[in-house]
């Protein structure tokens, strides 16, 4: 059988790059000098080889010092100097406890041990020797600082692109749903901004004979894993639409929520009355508890009928006739997650359609984000507000109108969560 | 049972949970990638504190702006060992639910909290 702990030594992707570099990747083969030779001899060196910013001082092959240029030209430029010092060995300006490194320790790891040994090593550099702490050449402050940007900037590189890649995989996901939407509605807008490229948010639309099938859909997490989270939510979508049942949101709703509660096992057992003592035991740690807040909305275009069934998002709406903003509320339990029954039931809510009415949904992203004078949530009031005042104009430009004044009331704080809003008019 | 003190951190609020005193506080932001491994050794404690109580006063001053969907579920869980407490010793818990007068958002989790967890004094303080 494998044994796992044999995986702390694979190398893959990220960690091969760093494996790559190591500190004899800085390595300078340089001249060095032995105690026994004179100052003048340095001398002599240093103004034959311009470059050479240290000489290592090595006995034996191994290194015992290290004389920098600057505080050797210093120190021999005193009056009289030369004369004391000329013929004395070359010890009398060495530093005695210079930075020595093995040649295989990491980048990560040599970084810490220059920025721990001051300001000197990164002047002066520092002495690189083989397994046996034998004399192999000198690194510089310099050639360092260069590799960990490198570094930095590769490993950057790699995670940006997977993302990057990712998310136009997740955008793909959302061609056919854009493609209905764009067919099924006129005057319409969908904003879907993830926080960090790729996230939990989603929409989807399908077209039918007899109407179009619409939901929003606010996964747990965001980044990479909220993604992963919208691709089952999608497929398991997609496949259970058929003939009945998309005229029935809650009931897809609660076909939805066994089946996330099946695919990631998240099932109760103990999922009776009182309180669980082993809830908050360590033994469960690896259990997820991942589904999705969501609205599902079956939109009869034939006689005009909205149904709704909503999991903690509620259908924002806003008639021609009157000018309130009014809220379909949805039930209190997300999809799929453990503490949500097998058997849970949504409801649904009937809203005729007349003309010209609008229709709004979104994701907590906007209401709860932080932000103004008094950090506190954006608000469903301040949100309504926004509806009410904008309703009459193009959805797109209520889309711009809305999204501005989020971005101004988010100011400088940090963005909380993904970002979805979509309206249309009927 | 020793009392928790935990200093806020951009993402994780501020604990402070004096059982000593049965006076238990929390301010701040909740939005941890990993919500469970912050919470779960204190709802421990706290679980384990209420088996050691017998009908002492608990006072709960809870005064977070914001909070993702891991951290609320948290809380409910937090918010329902609380109220199985008041049911055995009824006006035992006191919780004070701390939120800005324009925080409507808060303030409507609040009313959440306090249509599920009816044995819990529900206590809402408007902050100066």
């Amino acid at each position: 059988m494998f044994d796992q702990s044999l995986l702390n030594q694979s190398k893959a992707g990220l960690s091969e790059i760093e494996a790559e570099y190591i500190a004899s990747s800085l390595l300078k083969v340089c001249s060095t000098v032995s105690p026994q030779q004179t100052n003048s001899e340095v001398t002599a060196l240093l103004d034959e080889q311009r470059d050479l910013i240290s000489v290592a001082v090595v006995e034996n092959g191994r290194p015992i010092g290290l004389i920098s240029r600057n505080i050797f030209m210093e120190g021999m430029a005193k009056p009289f100097h030369h004369d004391l010092f000329d013929r004395k060995s070359c010890i009398a300006f060495m530093d005695k406890d210079p930075l020595i490194v093995d040649q295989n320790m990491s980048i990560q790891t040599l970084s810490f041990k220059v920025l721990g040994s001051g300001r000197k090593t990164i002047n002066d550099g520092f002495v690189i020797t083989d397994e046996n702490g034998d004399y192999l050449g000198l690194g510089t402050g310099e050639d360092l600082i260069r590799v960990v940007s490198f570094l930095q900037a590769e490993k950057n590189r790699l995670v940006t692109e997977s993302i990057n890649y990712a998310s136009i995989i997740q955008k793909s996901f959302l061609r056919s749903s854009r493609e209905d939407m764009s067919a099924v509605l006129q005057d319409y807008f969908m904003h879907w901004e993830p926080r960090d490229k790729v996230g939990g948010d989603y929409y989807f639309c399908k077209k039918f004979d007899d109407g179009f099938f619409l939901a929003l859909i606010d996964c747990t997490g965001h980044g990479v894993p909220g993604a992963f989270m919208t691709l089952i939510m999608a497929s398991f979508l997609d496949h259970i639409l058929h003939e009945d049942n998309r005229h029935d949101p809650a009931g897809a709703l609660a076909i939805m929520n066994k089946k996330v509660k099946m695919a990631l096992g998240q099932i109760n057992e103990t999922a009776t009355d009182g309180i669980d003592i082993d809830r908050f035991s360590s033994a469960q740690s690896g259990q997820s508890d991942d589904g999705m807040d969501t609205a599902f909305c079956w939109v009869n275009t034939q006689n005009g009928t909205l149904t709704y069934a909503g999991a903690k998002t509620p259908l924002f709406y806003i008639g021609n006739s009157s000018s309130e903003v009014q809220l379909l509320d949805p039930d209190r339990k997300g999809v799929g997650y453990i503490d949500t029954p097998m058997d849970y039931e949504w409801t649904n809510q009937q809203l005729p359609l007349t003309k010209g009415m609008c229709l709004y949904l979104t994701t907590d992203g906007i209401i709860d984000q932080i932000g103004g004078l008094k950090k506190i949530a954006f608000g469903k009031k301040r949100f309504s507000a926004l509806l009410q005042d904008n309703y009459l104009k193009p959805m797109p430009e209520q889309e711009s109108i809305i999204m501005q004044a989020y971005y101004d009331y988010q100011g400088k704080q940090k963005r909380r969560d993904d970002v979805s809003l979509m309206g249309f008019r009927f | 049972m020793t009392d928790i003190y935990i200093p806020a951190t951009s993402d994780t609020p501020e604990i402070n949970f004096k059982f000593s005193s049965n006076t238990l506080s929390m301010s701040g932001e909740a939005y941890p990638e990993n919500g469970v491994e912050f919470f779960r050794p204190i709802l421990r404690q706290l679980q384990s504190h209420l088996t050691s109580l017998n009908g002492d006063a608990i006072e709960f001053n809870f005064q977070l702006t914001y909070f993702n969907s891991v951290s609320t579920k948290i809380f409910f869980s937090m918010f329902e060992l609380l109220n199985e407490y008041a049911k055995a010793h009824p006006n035992c818990v006191l919780l004070n639910w701390h939120h800005d007068e324009d925080d409507d958002t808060i303030l409507e989790l609040g009313q959440d909290i306090q249509e599920d967890f009816t044995w819990i004094d529900f206590n809402a303080v408007v902050l100066a």
